[in-house]
């Protein structure tokens, strides 16, 4: 049967689809190019949902940390406390480990939270993952986030290392945009793709 | 490092953008012996505590695995650079 009309309208007079609760909404990307960070102005979803798409650095070992603001942009310095672990399996299979970076993981500080820890440079190295933060909105409650992202890291022979990050920004206020860079040199190339769910 | 990525848009960056990069990214770079030694200290605790049974009173312990948990307790000795760091080579679990 065709379809005729859409959300109670004729179909020739649709000039939106209309997004159902619950969807993902691609609200904005990026594509770095030797950039010194990445940034998303928020909206109101309830989630955003960010995809790290092969992020590599231009310098040896940097990581790509995350930061919060309050006042759309202009400061980012959201007080976080987090938590940091991680598993690794070297190429050539000689050591593996489950462990807790107590390096990583921050107690109530404005430092940017690193997500990914640790990436090799070489031109075929990268890092992937996801992060969630949830309701950046609220008026109410601290804004929990969660990622989990792989990378190369940078040792002879390089290691493959799954990294968890948790946390949340210690602020009641709104959280209207977020700050992805590295911690040390330009993010030289990847992708990071910011989507909305309600 | 001229410029950053805003909701997709190309965006050159300020002096005072810059300056604030590049001193957290000397802040970054001077405490990479912290980060290091600290990673360093996480896998000798993991790796001690992982023979950690055989230390029970129980238990008479081996002179090599003595030796090695020793080693790993021994490994941060003297270690004042990241160059030291980078160099450390774990004991062999015996």
């Amino acid at each position: 049967m065709a379809l005729t009309k859409l959300n109670n309208k004729a179909v020739a007079n649709v000039t939106s689809i209309p997004v159902a609760l619950g969807d993902m909404v691609l609200v904005s990307s990026a594509t770095a190019s030797s950039s010194a960070s990445i940034e998303f102005s928020l909206g109101n979803y309830k989630e955003y949902q960010f995809y790290f798409v092969n992020i590599h650095p231009s310098v040896n070992e940097a990581s790509l940390g995350i930061n919060f603001s309050t006042d759309g942009g202009s400061n980012y310095n959201v007080t976080k406390t987090t938590t940091f672990f991680q598993a690794y399996h070297f190429e050539n299979g000689s050591a593996t480990a489950l462990q807790y970076s107590g390096s990583a993981d921050l107690a109530q500080s404005t430092a940017d939270q690193r997500i990914i820890s640790g990436i090799d440079d070489d031109n075929d190295s990268s890092a992937s993952g996801t992060l969630t933060l949830y309701n950046p909105s609220s008026a109410t409650y601290v804004k929990h986030f969660i990622s989990l992202c792989n990378t190369v890291y940078p040792e002879v022979p390089n290691l493959c290392v799954q990294q968890y990050c948790a946390g949340y920004g210690n602020t009641v206020s709104a959280i209207n945009a977020v700050r992805f860079q590295m911690s040390s040199g330009n993010i030289d190339a990847g992708t990071i793709l910011m989507y909305g769910i309600n | 490092m001229s410029h950053k990525i805003v909701n997709g848009i190309k965006v050159e960056l300020t002096q005072v953008e810059i300056a604030e990069i590049q001193a957290n990214q000397a802040a970054w770079e001077n405490s990479a012996f912290d980060r290091a030694i600290a990673d360093v200290r996480q896998r000798r605790n993991a790796l001690l505590a992982a023979t950690d049974y055989l230390a029970l009173s129980d238990n008479i312990l081996s002179a090599d695995m003595a030796a090695y948990r020793q080693s790993l307790r021994d490994i941060t000795n003297n270690v004042e650079t990241i160059e030291q760091v980078n160099a450390l080579v774990f004991p062999v679990k015996p």
